[in-house]
């Protein structure tokens, strides 16, 4: 999908970051099912970068510019349920994305133990399963409606200021 | 407070979540109902048309699965596709009562050859249909987004009109005999709702449920025309071929539908070899296993037009169609939307959005798969083999596995009801 508002677009690409970590996460989860994966296989130690280092960011913040900037335009145009929906499932995967990137920092530093491996698994597998829904609805709905929404100064002013912050 | 307000305001584009779960709830309900039909009729290899439990069987799917979640999603669906809300959402749950009240009356009528009932049924049916088509076209004469899929809207729309006005003729005429012919009627009628409906709307769809679950690029819109231009040219070939008589017609509208098969197959294909979501799940093993029924029916529909010498072929053709396609196709992708939109409005105990694998159990929904497969399989064989026992074994295998499935459709629709109180039922 590509959209002609450079806002839209900008978190369409943030979407397409976000799941190229968390297929990597989701591969290195199915090829290491209950047994804990050695951090050094380089496959492992990619995904748990990511991990790491580009969830937080991505999340925090994306989240922050939607919620502080995006559902208060649409709530303004009537649109109050969607914003409200994407928040409560914000407050959910926040920290999630905190405490798989911490849990992979940990990883990296000491490599996994039974209960830590067990702990990063649910986290990371709830965190998948929470995002890649979220980024459906956000890809089917929110997006299209910024499309529609957005005149084109508020479009450049917004994205200006989005690019520049991340 | 999630689903209420995400759902329940007015002015947002989404129903209230009652509407779309008790369509799909009904339809889990029709769905079991029609293998258990089909369990008790041992007639369908000698299938020819008229009254009695297969045709009764066949509307019970028809109308009571694919209508029912047709309008269900459609009613979910649109208006997140078009940008645009449904212009008032009471004439939704009165489609369902008719509609549902129609299926029920119209396939008793044809079971036992109730000719009251089938003409009261079909009526109820009829106007429920048509009250579908007034919303939609509405919905979709205000549509500003995706003219590719509102465009197969309309088309599956117009089919629909020769669909209802056919049905309600038909019914009647089992009564009175009006018809000229009515075995040339019923082909049309059938022709229509399964390629020209039912078909058009899962092929218009698909072009933006599939990309959304694999997370992909949506397929240029210049190859979703040419595949409606196609399917709409197969149509009008069909339909001329029906009406007229010119049996040769029948060619150029296979060709054109076969064509526009090839470009559906292969945007799908593209969309899930680009899509950054690898693990699609159970529900994508029955949609890809409907997509590989369709070159089939195709060359079951050569085996008719060159009338080879196949056992039981336009049997054959309209089982693989209307199971092997249609429905196999529909409950993947219903048994991928029940979840995503129920977690929409359930929460959990932390009050956290309930997570779409708390509302997806495994064991029932792999029993269901697994016992399609054999009942599919097994009925063909039948059909092939003019067995009506292996027909029979089929249907318990489909019976088996639609209760399961019922069992997951209505725990999950239960479950939104009660999240969502009455309230927003009375939509």
């Amino acid at each position: 999908m590509s959209f002609q508002r450079r806002t839209p677009q900008l978190l369409h690409e943030d979407h397409q970051a976000t799941i190229v970590v968390i297929e990597a996460l989701d591969q290195m989860l199915e090829k290491a099912r209950k047994a804990k994966p050695d951090v050094s296989d380089a496959k492992v130690e990619k995904a748990l970068n990511m991990a790491a280092t580009a969830i937080e960011d991505e999340i925090n913040n994306h989240f922050s510019f939607e919620e502080d900037q995006l559902f208060t335009l649409l709530e303004d145009a009537g649109d109050v349920g969607i914003g409200a929906h994407l928040r409560e499932e914000h407050k959910a995967i926040l920290p999630l994305g905190n405490r798989v990137a911490e849990a992979a920092r940990a990883a990296l530093a000491n490599g996994f133990t039974d209960d830590s491996w067990d702990g990063f698994r649910r986290s990371a597998a709830e965190l998948i399963e929470r995002m890649v829904a979220h980024i459906q609805k956000e890809e089917m709905a929110l997006l299209p409606m910024l499309e529609e929404l957005l005149d084109p100064e508020t479009d450049m002013e917004l994205s200006t200021g989005y690019a520049s912050s991340h | 407070m999630l689903g209420g307000s995400f759902l329940g305001d007015a002015r947002d584009r989404l129903l209230p979540a009652a509407i779309p779960f008790r369509f799909f709830a009904a339809a889990a309900v029709f769905y079991v109902l029609a293998w258990a039909v089909l369990l008790a009729a041992s007639d369908l290899p000698d299938f020819t048309g008229g009254l009695g439990p297969v045709l009764a069987a066949i509307h019970l799917l028809t109308l009571g699965v694919l209508a029912m979640v047709a309008m269900g999603a459609s009613f979910q669906l649109l208006p997140v596709a078009t940008r645009q809300p449904l212009a008032r959402t009471w004439p939704a749950s009165l489609c369902f009562w008719l509609l549902s009240g129609g299926t029920v009356l119209l396939a008793f009528g044809m079971a036992e050859g109730a000719s009251l009932a089938m003409n009261s049924g079909a009526i109820s049916v009829t106007i429920a249909l048509l009250i579908f088509a007034t919303l939609t076209a509405d919905n979709l004469r205000r549509a500003r987004g995706l003219p590719v899929v509102a465009a197969h809207g309309w088309v599956a729309l117009i089919a629909l009109l020769g669909v209802v006005g056919l049905g309600l003729a038909l019914s009647f005429d089992f009564q009175h005999g009006f018809l000229a012919d009515h075995q040339a009627m019923a082909l049309l009628h059938m022709l229509l709702a399964l390629f020209g409906f039912m078909g058009v709307l899962a092929l218009g769809f698909s072009l933006i449920l599939v990309p959304m679950f694999a997370l992909s690029q949506t397929p240029p819109p210049r190859l979703g025309g040419l595949q409606l231009a196609l399917a709409f040219l197969a149509l009008i070939f069909v339909t001329g071929a029906v009406l007229s008589g010119i049996a040769w017609l029948f060619w150029p509208g296979i060709a054109a539908a076969m064509a526009a098969t090839g470009i559906y197959l292969w945007q799908m294909q593209h969309v899930l070899k680009s899509g950054m979501r690898k693990r699609l799940g159970l529900s994508f093993r029955l949609i890809r296993t409907s997509w590989v029924t369709l070159p089939i029916a195709w060359l079951l529909g050569l085996v008719i037009l060159l009338d080879l010498p196949f056992p039981n072929a336009p049997v054959g053709f309209g089982f693989v169609v209307l199971v092997g396609w249609l429905l196999t196709f529909l409950l993947g992708v219903l048994q991928r939307i029940i979840p995503f939109l129920a977690s929409m409005h359930i929460v959990d105990e932390n009050g956290q959005p309930v997570l779409m694998s708390d509302l997806t159990p495994e064991l029932p929904l792999q029993v269901h798969a697994g016992l399609h497969g054999v009942a599919v399989l097994l009925c063909l064989a039948g059909i092939f083999l003019q067995s009506g026992v292996l027909v029979q074994i089929g249907a318990a295998a489909g019976l088996t596995g639609a209760l399961a499935y019922a069992g997951f459709v209505i725990s999950v629709s239960l479950r939104v009801f009660n999240a969502t109180g009455s309230k927003s039922a009375n939509g």
